[in-house]
């Protein structure tokens, strides 16, 4: 028996050398060995450790079918019994940062086994799994492939051999959000002193509980008459026309879409569903208005309680989109409103 | 104003027929003690004991701690306006048995809790494992109303610190720390390149078990007031706070408050300190607001250009803190916060519940939520029920063997606000 | 009616019966309920969070609450907000101590009794 620790790796289609998004749908497979990024991960355990293998898993077959390929995963994760799981690293990959981000959670929370992933600090799977697992913080390309691997070596390794990680600044990882009491070389007086004089003298100075940052977005005056406004509904809940024609995805939207209802008087099933993954869609589908309410601005409509109903709804999934993707499909979606005369819109959210 | 303190090395504590310090041990004649604690009439009983760091002894429901002194030169003799008449103390010379402090004990009402562990884990946490402690449990005579069985507790505190204190007169003190601070005018004059720092001190001012007093004034009923640093190093103010076990200031930390000390420090090097402000945390959000603006009103007239604020307490006074930080800001006074905080037992929580944009500053002494795990005590000082209290806050919290887990919050300094321990919370 | 007690609190209840409206419940009932009213309009006068953890563990809170402002008042709301969810955060892993009511009785009723002092010094100078 070799006294190096074991790890399992995880890498999606690409990674895997499979194909591109035209293999984005396999199925997971268990490969014995190392395949793509686990080799440089190998190397740089610098052989304390070794990869025993390598589970390739397409993307939109994980974030389609997550309780088959989880069940899988964890399989194959109990088989052969490693030291360490290793994921990714995903970079701004949204879908494979999602697929890392749901196992990297479910490894550790059911087996109690570390695991270890990377990920663009704004990637949507860290905020799924960074509480229970490390994240190393990447670059938002693979780009930063050479770099990533050492930090992640480096942390599994301490990961198996149980020896306790030292601050996310040093380690390279993203904050896990924990929140730990220590004690310091100098008392808190002085550290407050020493903060103020760095203030003072315009040096850098990091306090100690930093403030929750919230994007502050003013609303825009109220609409003076609204007997006189066109009004559109605009959802992230992931309502689409039947057979989903633009192919918006179900979780991690890379895309929003907008279809005419001009002739409609409300969303009918199942002429419109739900394609989002996370939540329970079944009373969405049952009655799509309750997430688009155009029934309703239709008859408002009619009373002439507003004056009219944008032609168009605009539709995303809201779930697992990244911060940087909604703020884009905001701007869009703003600028189209605004050119075609719409005076206020409707944001439902799921 | 120059203040000098001498510090007269304490290395053990005993007791004996006399009061005094030969070669840093000091001898409490403890048949005195008692009789003169007990000339209040109010009084029934006194139990007087000794925790020295290291032994396995828990002192519970910690009521305060006072460090014992007497002033040798000068006026400001005892506490001015408490247990003596109201003179000018910060001046002049006083003698301070440095390493040992009377511990007052004793139930006001059954929820107190408090606890010195003067050995292993629970040591770490609180400052007042390190000093020789003379315990002072006083039972009063049945039926005194709550309000004056918390003064004659607070009191009696007071006086055997007094009564230990005389033991340092005659006393060649191991070492002379001089405090001086000239009026502002002249500081500014010596110190023109400096900026001018106030030190902002938020106390606990609201009732019953959650007061303090200023040269014996409620300082519930003061508008924030300017005082100088030696003042309160000098016992000018003390201690009625029974709760906030954790995050309380005791007289002993009014003191030496560390904040006064650290500043002091760093006068006429990095910074000038020019005073500081005592201010009342209300229960009301108007008692509030004209407390935060009053005290932002004063810095600007004393011409600040930094401020450091302590918060006392958890709960209603965080918005004090933010309140006065905001506006703080908004005058351009630079200022550092020093607060606690509460992440949860798992430290997974977001630390606060108020937030301010403008707390750009902020030193955390600690999660208050955080578990300690505390092994039985050979020896109980006070009252072992309390400890029934203390832990009692969830199921499972006392194991067989006697080892219990309690929250950083019942542990007495361990979160100080002031920044007198050195604990924090770090993100990881 | 200027001021009326928002409490669970019995002690509270029969020395203040004229300005009390009593909540048979939990501190977070009364906690709820002085948010609704802020919500509707009403002044929140004394702060819904005691000064220390110990305090925060008591079974009996009382709030005092203004009359009718006319308007919604942010910081208040969002002072109130937030007590409620500093409260939940700690008694979520907590239990209320029940073995000392008659003493957290008594504190709360002195409390409460230093604000309405507090609040009488305001009265004055605001001249209502």
């Amino acid at each position: 028996m070799s006294d190096k620790f074991k790890v399992l790796y995880y890498v999606n289609q690409f990674f895997g050398q499979v194909g591109g998004e035209d293999k984005a749908g396999m199925s997971p497979e268990h490969r014995p060995g190392k395949v793509g990024p686990a080799m440089g991960f190998e190397g740089a355990l610098k052989g304390e450790g070794e990869v025993v293998g390598t589970i390739i898993c397409g993307d939109n077959y994980f974030n389609e079918n997550k309780e088959e390929s989880l069940k899988f995963i964890l399989n194959t994760v109990k088989e052969t019994s490693p030291d360490v799981v290793v994921a990714g690293p995903a970079f701004n990959a949204g879908r494979y940062g999602m697929a890392c981000g749901e196992l990297a959670k479910a490894v550790a929370a059911e087996l109690k086994i570390p695991v270890v992933t990377g990920m663009y600090v704004e990637n949507p799977g860290v905020d799924v799994c960074k509480d229970k697992a490390i994240v190393v913080s990447t670059a938002d390309s693979a780009a930063g492939m050479r770099k990533a691997l050492p930090a992640m070596a480096a942390i599994a390794s301490k990961l198996a051999k149980g020896i306790e990680l030292d601050e996310p600044e040093k380690e390279g990882y993203i904050p896990q959000g924990i929140r730990k009491t220590l004690f310091t070389e100098k008392r808190g007086s002085q550290r407050a002193v020493e903060m103020l004089i760095a203030r003072f003298k315009g040096e850098e100075f990091e306090t100690e509980m930093p403030m929750p940052v919230f994007d502050q977005v003013d609303p825009a005056p109220a609409i003076k008459d609204l007997s006189k406004a066109t009004i559109a509904v605009c959802t992230s809940g992931g309502i689409v026309p039947e057979g989903n024609p633009d192919g918006i995805q179900s979780a991690s939207a890379q895309k929003w879409g907008k279809y005419d209802v001009s002739g409609m008087n409300g969303l009918n099933a199942p002429d419109f569903y739900s394609t989002h993954g996370g939540y329970d869609t079944a009373y969405a589908n049952e009655n799509p208005n309750r997430v688009v309410p155009l029934d309703l601005l239709k008859d408002f409509e009619k009373e002439g309680i507003i004056g009219k109903v944008h032609d168009w709804f605009y539709t995303t999934t809201g779930t697992g989109t990244s911060v940087s993707n909604a703020q884009k499909f905001g701007t869009e979606i703003g600028k189209e409103l605004l050119n075609a005369g719409v005076d206020g819109v409707i944001l439902t959210s799921t | 104003m120059k203040l000098e303190i001498g510090r007269i090395h304490i290395k053990d504590i005993q007791f004996g027929d006399s009061t005094f310090v030969e070669d840093g041990v000091l001898t409490v004649d403890k048949a005195g003690l008692i009789a003169s604690l007990k000339e209040d009439e109010r009084i029934k009983d006194v139990q007087v004991d000794i925790a020295r760091p290291g032994e396995k002894v828990r002192i519970i429901p910690v009521k305060d701690v006072i460090e014992p002194r007497v002033k040798v030169e000068g006026t400001g003799a005892g506490f001015p306006g408490v247990t003596s008449k109201t003179t000018q103390c910060g001046q002049g010379r006083t003698h301070v048995l440095y390493g040992a402090a009377v511990v007052t004990v004793g139930d006001i009402v059954g929820f107190q809790e408090g606890v010195i562990d003067m050995w292993g884990e629970g040591a770490k946490w609180t400052p007042f494992s390190k000093t020789y402690n003379v315990t002072v449990d006083i039972q009063v005579v049945e039926g005194l109303e709550v309000h004056t069985h918390e003064e004659t507790v607070r009191l009696a505190g007071l006086r055997a610190a007094e009564f230990i204190g005389q033991a340092g007169k005659e006393v060649e003190p191991d070492e002379v720390l001089t405090y001086e601070l000239g009026g502002m005018f002249e500081e500014t004059a010596k110190y023109p390149n400096l900026p001018k720092v106030l030190y902002v001190e938020m106390m606990i001012t609201q009732g019953l078990l959650h007061d303090t007093y200023i040269y014996g004034v409620n300082a519930q009923t003061i508008l924030p007031s300017v005082m100088h640093p030696n003042e309160e190093l000098d016992n000018a103010v003390i201690s009625g706070n029974c709760v906030a076990a954790c995050d309380k200031i005791t007289t002993y930390q009014h003191q030496n408050n560390s904040v006064i000390l650290d500043l002091y420090a760093q006068h006429g090097k990095e910074l000038n300190f020019t005073g500081v402000i005592m201010v009342p945390e209300h229960t009301t959000l108007s008692g509030k607001l004209r407390v935060a603006d009053y005290t932002v009103k004063l810095a600007k007239m004393l011409g600040a250009d930094g401020v450091i604020v302590s918060e006392e307490g958890y709960g209603n006074p965080d918005s004090d803190l933010l309140m006065i930080c905001k506006k703080l800001e908004d005058a351009k006074i630079k200022t550092v916060l020093i607060t606690d905080e509460c992440a949860g037992r798992d430290g997974l929580s977001q630390p606060l519940a108020d937030t301010a944009a403008e707390a750009v500053a902020v030193v955390s002494t600690g999660n208050v939520s955080h578990v300690v795990t505390l092994p039985p005590a050979e020896k109980v000082i006070g009252n072992p029920e309390s400890i029934a209290v203390l832990a009692g806050g969830w199921k499972g919290a006392v194991l067989e063997d006697g080892t219990m887990m309690c929250e950083l919050n019942a542990v007495i300094g361990a979160t100080s606000e002031i920044g007198y321990h050195n604990v924090t919370c770090r993100l990881y | 009616m200027r001021e009326m007690i928002i409490t669970n609190n019995p002690l509270v209840v029969e020395k203040y019966s004229e300005r009390v409206l009593f909540i048979d419940g939990s501190v977070e009932q009364v906690l709820i309920k002085v948010r609704d009213m802020v919500h509707r309009k009403h002044g929140l006068i004394s702060h819904p969070l005691p000064a220390s953890l110990r305090v925060l563990f008591s079974p009996y809170r009382s709030v005092i609450i203004g009359r009718n402002n006319g308007d919604i008042n942010p910081l208040q709301v969002e002072i109130v907000e937030n007590s409620i969810l500093k409260y939940k955060k700690h008694m979520d892993v907590r239990e209320v101590d029940k073995e000392n009511n008659e003493d957290y009785q008594m504190i709360d009723l002195t409390l409460l009794e230093s604000a309405l002092k507090d609040e009488q010094v305001n009265s004055m100078l605001s001249g209502y």
